[in-house]
């Protein structure tokens, strides 16, 4: 459970709100009208405070630091004001009021701690914990639930419940709504924060109310799987255990494990997370708020996927044997043999083909080594169009979601092309559904027909479309043109695509054409995929492996690339091929030597995210069996080869990125991008023409959960896509 | 000025502990080894240790030589007065056979030093 902190309903309190708009960041001030409405004194608790009209009383409140207790209000959601907990007397007012939905009137005197305050919390503490089970001691909310903190602070010493008829409590049947969401519903508080963040933030409006009063339950109507790629974090949101983490459940409680900051990797927008571990081995994982990237919530992959760092690892070198076999051996002759084949191999035909998940740490090492052996074949898996296969990546404007995740939701008309974002990268999705709902944002798309959370406008999967968008004869140009903050964000897989050129010759230039209000405002926008991408291209690495295939490699690193980039089929003959990772996947399949690696709680690394922003994953738990930190793996091997690279420890690694890419080790900071003109004119190729019809790789949910080397290990993730599977067939 | 020089002479003067020049250190040094030298046999038969004479021998010249560039005579006094104590303790067995082969440090595992050693051993 994510308690909410006080700050947050503090700065929102301090800007000038919009009466009806109860979603709030602290971005709002930019679509706040001009003139500032006058502020308005309360007093709370005899402090007097100035607010802005419209303010409620909790978060004046909030501003001089009294913070009231409440269960179903909640920053992100819409106020319901259903659970009386919020309770505040008001002098000259007969009754209390419920502070989280009543705006402050002027000389309002509010009373936060008064006799009538106090009974009413007791009043309503009583009420809940009556029709509350005393399973404390058996629910995993246990520690980090709110109704016993509250009960603990707020309530009464004593109740007037006895069970003098022993008809027992009142019991609610447990629904099965997924494999990734436990249902205890005799606990639930009705607090109905799952059902508004279902139907604001997910857009399914699955979860509901039935029936009145005592009789009054919270459920799905009828018997179904809440499906959305979201759903874990109604598991945070319910204050109580009613709904609660379904692998995670009877595994730990939260005194004894060990929390340690974090970011996700597995899609590319770098979410802020907190891993918890105990005895070495990560439990789960939870989001960690930051404002710019995902507010408070996660994608279930991200959250649930978990448990496949401890299946499929690879805990010590392997070498293959003459009969094809892997043997286990120790990293001295693993390191031995690879060192050998690179030795003797023509200095220009050792390569590099990094997969989705490695950190800027090992990119950097590894380009290191390769360029002082004196070889240049350095690839990312993943293609990205460039012009004549030397430039388009090296202005970073070409592949960055350049306008900020954080900005996407003040877009007035964004056109989605190639991409999924509801499945590519969740909380993007988050953002654009809450633009659409919140600011009237318009939403059109270009691809096969997808269920996007939100309506947009559909365009159809023809390439033809965006020509004619690009020459201004379709009829959504003019509306771009006239659009005040204009967006065009286009999927990876989209430009990774053979056609790539297209896209980016007909979309970028049209970019470049269209006038937003503001001059600084980024209408060119590219969604990455890969977590490792940007990170990868910022350092120099080209898009896509044909260049490095095409040059017949005698050794080949495979850096994690379990994309299926490089198979058997196009692989030379006689490479030698080494597979740095930590999951036994594909590209460990290819390999002669395997070296295993860390993963990404394993380790501290680098990552950029699309939106060029580099942030660091922190150790939570000790590479598994002989498995290294990626980075020290090459570092001894150029140690064996004979070509020692310049570092021993972490900073000074970091040193040496700085001097290639100061944003890699400015952690947290967005890096301004510019040159967008120049940018274009790197990327602009020769006549480039479309092949065939838009398309994405994620379509439905089943798509969603099996990704990488990581997702493609955990159980959770397997009956998930089994749960989707089925749901669907059963209708 | 000239009045000054004689007076700071005799305050750099200190205190000897046993030998007032180098020379006399050098045979209190001497005479130890030897005395050392013929204890050696005497070692190997009553700690019964694994090592022969010269072995032992060899060790003994290793311990001394480790302090070869010593110069103050203090120093070297001292040394020599904790050698004689070592002695003593051998001669009288007050130490163990274990002491003795503590001399060879053969049981100690150095903690690796250069990031190869380091990473093999996944002490970093």
């Amino acid at each position: 459970m994510l308690r909410a902190p006080m700050f947050r309903a503090l700065v929102l309190a301090q800007l000038p709100s919009r009466a009806g708009i109860l979603f709030t960041t602290s971005r709002m001030q930019s679509n706040a009208p001009a003139k500032a409405p006058e502020k308005i004194e309360v007093f709370i608790d005899d402090q007097p405070v100035m607010v802005a009209p419209g303010t409620t009383v909790l978060q004046a409140a909030a501003q001089v630091g009294v913070e009231i207790p409440r269960f179903c209000y909640h920053e992100r959601l819409a106020v319901a004001g259903n659970c009386r907990m919020c309770l505040v007397e008001v002098e000259k007012s007969p009754k209390p009021v419920a502070a989280c939905a009543m705006p402050v009137m002027k000389g309002w005197r509010i009373k936060t701690n008064s006799d009538m305050t106090r009974k009413a919390r007791e009043g309503v503490m009583e009420f809940l914990l009556s029709n509350h089970p005393l399973d404390c001691p058996i629910c995993d909310q246990g520690g980090e639930c709110d109704l016993q903190d509250q009960a603990m602070a707020f309530g009464s010493d004593r109740s007037r419940f006895t069970d003098i008829n022993h008809a027992g409590k009142r019991a609610v049947e447990d629904k099965d709504i997924g494999p990734l969401v436990k249902t205890i519903m005799t606990r639930c508080i009705h607090c109905t924060r799952c059902i508004r963040f279902a139907s604001e933030v997910a857009g399914v409006d699955d979860l509901g109310t039935t029936g009145r009063g005592n009789e009054m339950q919270v459920g799905m109507y009828v018997e179904k799987l809440f499906l959305t790629e979201l759903s874990g974090n109604v598991i945070d949101l319910c204050p109580v255990g009613a709904l609660t983490n379904k692998p995670y459940s009877f595994v730990a409680r939260p005194w004894e494990i060990r929390k340690v900051d974090s970011i996700d990797v597995l899609d590319a927008l770098g979410s802020n997370i907190v891993v918890s571990t105990r005895t070495g081995e990560v439990l789960r994982i939870l989001p960690r708020e930051n404002e710019d990237i995902n507010e408070e919530w996660l994608s279930d992959k991200s959250r649930f996927a978990c448990d496949g760092l401890k299946r499929q690892r690879l805990i010590t070198p392997m070498l293959r044997k003459p009969d094809g076999e892997f043997e286990a051996v120790e990293w001295e002759s693993a390191l031995i043999t690879a060192a050998q084949a690179i030795r003797n191999a023509p200095k220009d035909k050792i390569a590099a083909v990094a997969g989705s998940l490695v950190d800027a740490e090992q990119l950097v090492a590894v380009k290191d080594l390769l360029n002082r052996l004196g070889s240049e074949l350095l690839c990312t898996e993943q293609k990205f169009p460039t012009a004549d296969g030397t430039s388009g990546t090296d202005l970073r404007s070409n592949y960055l979601l350049n306008s900020s995740i954080a900005s996407c939701e003040d877009a007035d008309l964004v056109l989605l092309v190639g991409t999924n974002p509801r499945y590519e990268a969740p909380l993007l999705n988050t953002r654009l559904r809450k633009g659409y709902v919140h600011k009237e944002q318009d939403i059109a798309y270009i691809g096969p027909e997808v269920d996007l959370s939100y309506r947009y406008e559909y365009l159809g999967n023809r390439s033809l479309t965006i020509e004619d968008i690009a020459k201004g004869k379709h009829p959504f140009a003019q509306r771009l043109k006239q659009a005040k903050r204009p967006l065009i964000i286009v999927g990876a897989n989209a430009l990774a695509r053979n056609d790539g050129k297209a896209y980016i010759a007909a979309l970028q230039s049209f970019a470049r054409q269209l006038k937003p209000e503001d001059k600084n405002w980024k209408v060119w926008n590219v969604l990455q995929t890969n977590a490792s991408q940007v990170a990868a291209l910022d350092v120099g690495y080209k898009p896509g492996v044909e260049e490095v295939l095409a040059a017949q490699p005698k050794v080949l690193f495979l850096l994690g690339a379990d994309g299926n980039a490089v198979n058997k089929e196009n692989i030379p003959k006689d490479c030698f091929v080494i597979y740095q990772g930590h999951h036994g996947d594909q590209g460990a399949q290819l390999a002669h030597a395997i070296l295993p690696g860390a993963a990404y709680t394993e380790k501290q690394g680098t990552y950029v995210n699309t939106e060029g922003r580099a942030q660091q994953t922190l150790v939570a738990v000790s590479p598994p069996g002989m498995a290294r930190e990626d980075w020290k793996i090459i570092r001894a091997l150029s140690e064996v080869v004979g070509t020692v690279l310049p570092y021993d420890t972490l900073d000074e690694l970091r040193n040496r990125m700085e001097d290639i890419a100061p944003h890699l080790v400015r952690y947290g900071h967005l890096e301004e991008n510019n040159f967008y003109a120049q940018a274009e004119q790197l990327i602009k190729t020769q006549a480039s023409s479309f092949q065939g019809d838009v398309d994405v790789n994620q379509k439905s949910l089943e798509d969603f959960f099996m990704t990488d080397s990581i997702t493609r290990a955990s159980p959770t993730m397997a009956k998930c896509v089994a749960a989707v599977k089925k749901a669907q067939a059963t209708g | 000025m000239a009045a000054r020089e004689p007076a700071k002479r005799i305050i750099q003067q200190v205190r000897p502990i046993l030998s007032v020049d180098r020379e006399e250190a050098r045979q209190r040094v001497i005479n130890l080894y030897k005395a050392w030298h013929r204890t050696a046999p005497f070692i190997v038969e009553k700690f019964d240790i694994p090592k022969s004479v010269p072995q032992v021998r060899q060790k003994l010249k290793e311990e001394f030589i480790k302090n070869k560039d010593v110069s103050d005579v203090r120093v070297i006094d001292m040394l020599v007065i904790k050698g004689q104590m070592e002695l003593k303790e051998i001669t009288k067995i007050w130490k163990q056979k274990g002491h003795i082969m503590r001399y060879w440090q053969e049981s100690i595992e150095y903690k690796p030093n250069d990031f190869l050693s380091k990473f093999m051993s996944g002490h970093n």
